[in-house]
């Protein structure tokens, strides 16, 4: 069912895929039967290798068919109304994608009048977009003289400028250091959370997934290797972790002779929860030891363990398909 | 002795001081080098590589100069951020190449060991056109590594590693660290050079910012009052307790818990836990907010 | 109460577009009126209209020529359906070589295109945008100067009849000057879709035109031995006297390069449909692939 452009965000998935299998000539198999749904809010997309995500970009927006399933964005098919959706999302590339001979006014503008807007209507959304990214005065300079940083902010800004529904975001972090990194991740949240957009983030970086997520889609193989909301990803583990100045081992002694069982971990010692009252042995037995604490972490569990918990079982490179092809490892 | 040290070491491209005045040692063990863009790192790991000349001071590794020494590269192992292998390559021949180049006694050997660390031994008879980012980017540091080099440097080396390459590598690195090895790597990515070691050497405009254990880095910044976050059975009134520390500058009670500035952060930490038995407080969580090698690194950065 | 002692603090967050939105065609219009402009270095700076504007002001040079000897009584030596041929070769080779590039390969250099392709366009609207917009601004190089020469030559004229002749003559000549700058746009536009790097494509054009040109050059005049003077087959290595060869065949005069087409016409009409629609079909193909985006 398709939705009113102009109505409210609709409850349904912002992207549902049913058995999305790509095929390229020479046997390589992209997408294998993925099955994903996701919901509105800010996704992360992990996992997929290079041609696994670019081929899913692709077919979302319409421009490439898939060998076999279906998937559909915002409710709309990707494959019959291809068009209609690249209108409703706004896609930010990977790759260097910017003209240096040309302002970031200018270019926003006409990107804004690619995507439908009459010209004024155009030029006010760019330099709306370009205020709600943090260009400034810069704006009115080539890009060829911008930083990394300004060049990711203006292929957001282009992204936005089209008003989308479902902001399509490919490794928005690339290339940036650790200070350009948190403003562009503090943008990205900003716009989930109060721009009213849906918004998939597709990153290696699971720290940023944690961080900003609401959800993640973690693909492998061009199969679904996960979905699930980062909140329960993330639950609580229970396990408390201390780390004190010094007396570790004295600590650990005592806790153990209280009748829990630490376990050294790191600079701290790991303390399986045996109840509700763990945490008060422990602080009891620092306060007694005279010991400095420097932590006391309800451990929780992270994305990263999706990816180690099936080292083992993970196939190597090189695995035949039931087709016989290779996968794109 | 294959520790990598830079006495007061320069560069300039005519008014532009990319590196300025830099004196450093790099001893076993993971290093990271961090900086904001246009700090100077890839200059100065070019100057470490050999592949640039200081326009001052000196670069040694393992006591020798790295300059104009090939004999150097027998030692040393490098991880460009440009990506540079040739596409109709295989893998295999990729790493074996550069065991012939390296001379070594028995460079099939050798090339299946590399490979075999860097885990691509499925695709190594594979064109390397055929290869991901991250693949390539194995690849290459099995080619770097085929000759059991002592000294190892990677500029942005997990660029576009997917997740498990990434975990991947991490380990690898940390075991290759772990047996002695000097690896010096740059990165933006804050999260894994913590979890890889804590060990770091930070540029800001060409200069050194700060050398060591990002922790006692943090320490060291007495001026910034540490914060905590803490999570109590009861936030208020552990907060009122608190402020009426020497120790505590702040407090301010969150959504998410009790922030705690702690203006002498020694002196908060021994007394805390005896505080909230002796208040009969129940302490849930005690978290360092300000600690974490983000934090440290801003705080560098912008000072 | 008193405005000093109230205040407001205005939404400035994100706006949602409520208004229309235009449809594809329309879409592909601004991007044509956009390729256009930047085909002339419009709204680029001022070193990007030197050449186009250098090349313009060298093509109307003759149509001022003419209209001061018109003036002053002389005889007009130059057709409206040929103008003066080598200028025309030299000036559109140069000026297809430098603007096919600026509008399709400096797109395809910096990697813009998957940011076109992520919009409501279908994959053929930016080359057809791209083709509409260089034939104008060929168009433009080519027809106006043949105005200037008209405007020239009538203001001169006093009867109505002469300059009804006149106009007569000049509606094939703008009619030429149409098949030219589709003919060099396809295959100047074809040809630059292969490469991001403008010196390839620019070279690539200009020697292809160039080199051709001289062979047909050569090759008309036996190798050097004299004009020839019967209808030949000599004109097809080249897109510049394909072109002659049609407009003869068409009921030109001979003041082109081609002495006469005789028999081959239709081999030439046939030539030009080739170069027509092949250029046309690469281009559209090299739009298609999924690589592009």
């Amino acid at each position: 069912m398709a939705i009113d452009p102009h109505g409210t965000a609709p409850p349904g998935p912002v992207i549902e895929t049913t058995a999305l299998t790509k095929r390229y000539p020479g046997d390589v198999t992209a997408l294998d039967g993925l099955t994903v749904s996701v919901a509105p809010g800010i996704t992360g997309l992990v996992g997929a290798n290079g041609a696994g995500k670019s081929t899913l970009i692709k077919i979302l927006m319409g421009l490439l068919p898939p060998t076999k399933g279906q998937a559909r964005v915002l409710g709309l098919d990707c494959q019959r109304a291809g068009e209609r959706v690249r209108s409703l999302v706004g896609y930010m590339p990977e790759h260097d994608c910017l003209p240096p001979d040309v302002t970031a006014t200018e270019f926003v503008t006409h990107m804004g009048r690619m995507s439908g807007l009459p010209a004024v209507a155009a030029r006010e959304r760019a330099a709306e977009a370009l205020r709600h990214v943090g260009l400034h005065e810069e704006r009115y300079r080539q890009i060829g003289t911008y930083s990394t940083g300004m060049k990711q902010r203006v292929k957001l800004a282009q992204a936005l400028a089209g008003d989308p529904r479902l902001l399509l975001l490919d490794e928005p972090t690339n290339g940036l250091d650790p200070a350009g990194r948190g403003a562009m991740l503090e943008l990205i949240a900003r716009i989930g959370a109060e721009f009213g957009i849906s918004v998939v983030v597709a990153s290696h970086l699971l720290g940023e997934i944690e961080r900003i997520c609401d959800h993640l889609a973690a693909i492998e193989a061009g199969r679904l290797l996960r979905s699930d909301t980062i909140s329960s990803i993330t639950r609580a583990s229970q396990v408390l972790l201390v780390e004190v100045a010094d007396g570790t081992a004295r600590l650990a002694d005592e806790l153990g002779r209280q009748g829990l069982d630490p376990r050294p971990a790191g600079r701290g010692l790991l303390v399986p929860i045996a109840g509700d009252g763990t945490c008060d042995v422990i602080r009891d037995a620092v306060a007694g030891l005279g010991l400095s604490l420097a932590r006391l972490e309800q451990r929780r569990h992270r994305v990263e363990e999706l990816f180690r918990a099936d080292e083992d079982a993970e196939c190597p490179p090189a695995a035949v398909s039931a087709s016989g092809g290779r996968h794109v490892a | 002795m294959t520790g990598i040290e830079l006495r007061g070491v320069s560069r300039w491209y005519g008014n532009v001081v990319a590196v300025n005045d830099i004196t450093m040692t790099v001893g076993p063990g993971v290093t990271g080098l961090l900086g904001p863009n246009g700090a100077g790192k890839s200059t100065l790991l070019h100057m470490v590589a050999g592949f640039l000349q200081p326009s001052r001071g000196q670069v040694t590794l393992g006591g020798e100069p790295a300059w104009r020494n090939p004999g150097l590269y027998r030692k040393a192992g490098i991880v460009t951020e440009r990506e540079s292998a040739y596409p109709f390559l295989t893998g295999r021949e990729f790493v074996r190449a550069a065991a012939c180049l390296h001379e070594l006694a028995d460079p099939v050997a050798a090339t299946r060991r590399a490979i075999g660390l860097v885990d691509m031994v499925g695709p190594m008879d594979r064109r390397i056109a055929t290869y991901s980012k991250g693949m390539r980017q194995r690849i290459r540091v099995a080619a770097a590594l085929v000759h059991d080099p002592e000294v190892l440097l990677l500029d942005e080396p997990f660029n576009g590693m997917d997740p498990r390459q990434r975990l991947h590598m991490m380990d690898l690195l940390g075991r290759l660290g772990g047996q002695g090895r000097t690896i010096l790597f740059s990165s933006h990515i804050l999260e894994e050079v913590e979890q890889l070691s804590g060990t770091i050497q930070v540029m800001v405009a060409g200069r050194l910012a700060a050398s060591g254990d990002f922790r006692a880095i943090r320490r060291l910044m007495t001026s910034r009052p540490h914060v905590f976050l803490v999570r109590s059975g009861d936030d208020r009134r552990l907060g009122a307790a608190l402020i009426g520390r020497p120790a505590v500058s702040g407090v301010e009670l969150t959504r998410g818990g009790l922030q705690v500035s702690a203006s002498d952060y020694g002196a908060f930490a021994a007394e805390i836990a005896r505080l909230t038995r002796d208040e009969g407080i129940r302490l849930r969580e005690l978290l360092p907010a300000d600690e974490s090698l983000e934090s440290v690194f801003s705080y560098l950065v912008s000072s | 109460m008193s405005p000093e002692t109230t205040g407001v603090i205005h939404d400035l967050g994100y706006q949602r577009y409520d208004g229309g939105r235009l449809g594809r065609m329309q879409i592909v219009r601004t991007l044509y009126w956009y390729s256009l402009r930047a085909a002339f270095g419009l709204g680029r700076g001022a070193r990007a209209k030197i050449l186009p504007v250098g090349l313009f002001a060298l093509m109307c040079a003759p149509a001022v020529v003419e209209a001061v000897i018109v003036a002053r009584g002389g005889t007009r030596a130059v057709p409206y359906d040929t103008y003066v041929f080598p200028l025309r070769v030299v000036v559109m080779t140069i000026f297809v070589a430098a603007q096919a590039p600026e509008l399709v390969s400096k797109d395809r250099r910096c990697r813009v295109l998957p940011l076109y392709f992520a919009r409501p366009l279908h994959r053929g609207d930016y080359p057809l945008a791209k083709f509409a917009a260089l034939t104008v601004a060929c168009l433009a190089m080519i027809d106006v100067p043949l105005v200037l020469l008209y405007a020239g030559t009538i203001s001169s004229l006093h009867s109505g009849s002469a300059i009804w002749g006149e106009t007569r003559a000049l509606l094939p000549g703008l009619l030429i000057g149409a098949l030219w700058s589709v003919t060099l746009t396809v295959v100047g536009l074809a040809i630059a879709s292969f490469s991001g790097r403008r010196a390839y494509t620019t070279g690539a054009i200009a020697v292809f035109f160039f080199l051709s040109w001289s062979l047909a050059q050569f090759l008309v005049t036996v190798g050097g031995r004299g004009p020839v003077t019967q209808p030949t087959l000599a004109g097809l290595v080249s897109p510049f006297t394909i072109l002659d060869g049609v407009r003869l065949w068409l009921g030109g005069t001979a003041t082109g390069p081609l002495p006469a087409v005789g028999r081959y016409g239709p081999a030439y009409g046939l030539s030009l449909l080739v170069l027509l629609v092949v250029p046309a079909l690469v281009l559209a193909a090299r739009y298609r692939k999924e690589d592009a985006a």
